[in-house]
């Protein structure tokens, strides 16, 4: 027998399996301990975001302009310092030759960005009043909204929730996560998984422990997130009072960030609840309305998903919607901005 | 088209750039010879080529000097190109070799002419997918997109590369660079592609810092390659010199064969978290110098390297970490990955790949 054959396992594969597994334990009790806290992550994330271009930050045009007037003066006067001896005074007699002709061809150029700029920052006040126009007619973005008795760790869906996500290979997002009380409870149950949630006091105000939570609206944070980086997402209080583009936006974003083969496990009220007068002030206030299963399932099927089911809870006031991200799908989705 | 015998006297490629030192340059040149040997005349016409070779192929357009009767096209599908559209107003029979490119989403933000060049690529492909008589694809992911694009008949067959390279002997001034470094302890981790976006180094940086501080503070990441993206590299280099790791983050530009070879023979371990992979030629170069691969599972690199690597369902830095924590100090998973790297690189290697490419050819267009 040789040494190859001697390590070689009879599974390969399986093996493989194993370590992965064994690896998944030490991550979980590496954040369990606190060794790398999720904070000191999103300050990774945060710090290479800052070295991003502007449309990496978000396109914001002030910032660009700002950008444009700090270069569009051309300095013809080059530094002359130099490590090598008598290096500055070569330097220093050929800018004096050349200074008379760079200094013409700067100013030209100075002046010519100095137009640019000056155009931008017209079109740019144009923007700011168009905008401002249109803000009477903007639709505002759906915030969370939550049902007492539907949406915590008692509801109906959660166990279901959980044993459909627990066992994805990889990191688990809810949205809209409050407190973290189903993180918590993925976590338990050997999921890797952590939350976002746009309502900040909410999230400060949770007892995190090694839970990764992070106060941010899910539009943005996926946005900012690796493509196909995340095994599962359960989304809860988060979809109902969307209007169409901002579900459109959503889902979108949701395709790119989900890595195929990842489930999607969806949370919503029916449209009786929502409209019901127990109902919470948020869902008067919400720009849309839920929709019902049917729509959820052929919405899905038709972004690429498969293996779509919708489970109606006890009472007719919600239902759970999960679906199978294909593995291939729409290899070029439409742009998310 | 169905096979048959007495089939067209040549078999032409295309291309949109004709580089010597990329994937999809080799594969060109070696399917040429793969062609020429199986009986069939073959040129390559390309809209871009490389002086070093431009004695080897014509610019696209000059086809129509070189045509005759029965002529079959394949065309090395990489990104947009005016090839595209030639091909697809000619009419010839068409093969699509697809080496996949990667889509606009994986550029936003960073590089608006790669943008639109990828989103030109999409139609091109749409374009063409329809018309080809056979699809090639490099890997089941590729495989499925081209099916989804409209080809009708597809094969998949893996890249013609030459591997030799990564164990030709390594240059010496690198190598010894690299022992010295080595000599202050600390494993080396090494990636190898173009600095892009899509390539996601600033993941790579992010694992090395979170590996620096929870198992090995002396670690060193390599990153070989060139770059084709100013404001991604100017970016990267930022955030290093912000995290602290200017020292230990080794962004070496384009290498000779020989520098390469030197950065394989003293790397611990290979980890890539590109966000996109059509094939991943260097995967299987690591496989070939013996070094256990950690990756991540993104595009057709779950297909190209099978049960042969540690397959990373996500990025995120401790997961990361404590996969290469276990990929450098486990001796038997280390004997295992490097062990089953060989023999997924002998499947993925050169004669096999060549028959099996001529093949598939000659049973749609028929022998010669």
């Amino acid at each position: 027998m040789t040494d190859t054959e001697a390590t070689m396992p009879a599974d390969p594969q399986a093996y493989l399996d194993q370590v992965m597994a064994e690896i998944a334990d030490e991550v979980r009790a590496r954040r369990a301990s606190g060794d790398l806290p999720p904070k000191l992550e999103r300050e990774l994330d945060e710090l290479f975001l800052a070295h991003s271009p502007v449309a990496g930050r978000g396109g914001d045009l002030g910032e660009a302009l700002r950008m444009v007037d700090a270069a569009t003066f051309i300095d013809p006067v080059v530094p002359i310092e130099s490590e090598r001896a008598a290096g500055a005074v070569v330097k220093k007699g050929m800018r004096s030759l050349l200074l008379w002709y760079m200094g013409w061809v700067t100013h030209q150029m100075s002046q010519s960005a100095a137009a640019v700029s000056r155009a931008l920052h017209i079109v740019d006040g144009r923007l700011q009043e168009l905008e401002r126009q249109l803000e009477v007619q903007r639709v505002p973005e759906a915030g969370v909204v939550e049902f007492p008795a539907l949406h915590g760790p008692d509801a109906w869906w959660v166990e279901p929730a959980v044993a459909t996500v627990a066992t994805a290979h990889g990191r688990i997002l809810h949205a809209a996560c409050g407190d973290g009380w189903l993180v918590r409870r993925i976590v338990s149950a050997g999921g890797d998984a952590y939350g976002v949630d746009p309502r900040s006091h909410v999230v400060d105000r949770a007892d995190l422990g090694p839970l990764d939570l992070r106060a941010e609206p899910v539009a943005e944070h996926l946005r900012a997130a690796a493509p196909a980086g995340l095994a599962a997402i359960v989304l809860s209080g988060t979809v109902d009072g969307m209007a169409g583009g901002e579900r459109s936006q959503l889902l979108s974003a949701i395709g790119t960030r989900l890595a195929p083969g990842g489930m999607l496990v969806i949370h919503s009220v029916s449209r009786a609840a929502w409209d019901g007068a127990d109902a919470p002030a948020g869902a008067d206030l919400a720009p849309g309305r839920p929709l019902r299963p049917e729509a959820w399932c052929q919405l899905l099927e038709q972004g690429g998903y498969e293996a779509t089911t919708a489970r109606p809870g006890p009472t007719g006031s919600d239902f759970l919607v999960t679906a199978v991200r294909a593995s291939i799908v729409t290899p070029y989705p439409p742009a998310e901005r | 088209m169905t096979a048959a015998a007495g089939g067209p006297v040549a078999v032409h490629q295309f291309i949109p750039t004709l580089n010597p030192h990329d994937a999809t340059g080799t594969h060109t040149l070696m399917l040429r010879d793969a062609l020429r040997a199986a009986g069939w005349q073959s040129e390559i016409f390309a809209e871009a080529i490389h002086d070093d070779l431009a004695e080897l192929a014509y610019k696209h357009w000059m086809y129509p000097e070189h045509a005759a009767r029965g002529d079959v096209a394949i065309y090395q599908f990489t990104t947009s190109s005016a090839v595209a559209p030639y091909l697809a107003e000619h009419g010839m029979p068409l093969i699509l070799d697809y080496h996949n490119f990667t889509g606009p989403e994986y550029f936003d933000g960073w590089e608006p002419l790669s943008v639109q060049r990828a989103a030109r690529a999409a139609d091109e492909l749409a374009l063409l997918a329809p018309q080809a008589v056979l699809g090639l694809a490099k890997s089941r992911f590729s495989e499925e997109e081209l099916r989804g694009a409209g080809c009708r008949r597809t094969a998949v067959v893996p890249v013609l590369a030459d591997y030799r390279r990564v164990t030709a002997a390594p240059d010496p001034r690198v190598a010894a660079e690299l022992t010295c470094l080595r000599a202050g302890g600390g494993a080396d981790i090494l990636f190898v592609g173009r600095v892009v976006s899509s390539k996601a180094q600033h993941e790579l940086v992010k694992a090395l810092w979170a590996y620096r501080r929870l198992y090995d503070p002396r670690a060193r990441l390599h990153l070989v390659g060139g770059t084709s993206s100013y404001e991604y590299n100017k970016a990267l280099l930022g955030f290093v010199h912000d995290l602290g790791l200017t020292g230990a983050v080794h962004i070496t530009g384009e290498v000779s064969d020989a520098s390469l070879a030197a950065h394989f023979a003293a790397a611990d371990v290979y980890l890539s978290l590109s966000a996109h992979e059509g094939f991943g030629v260097p995967l299987v170069e690591a496989m070939v110098a013996g070094v256990p691969v950690v990756t991540r599972g993104a595009g057709a690199v779950a297909d190209t390297v099978a049960d042969a690597a540690l397959l990373l369902a996500a990025a995120d830095p401790t997961y990361v970490a404590a996969a290469l924590h276990r990929a450098c100090t486990d001796d038997r998973l280390r004997a295992v990955l490097i062990a089953s790297g060989r023999r997924r690189a002998a499947e993925l290697s050169g004669d096999t790949v060549a028959a099996s490419l001529v093949a598939a050819i000659a049973a749609v267009v028929g022998r010669p």
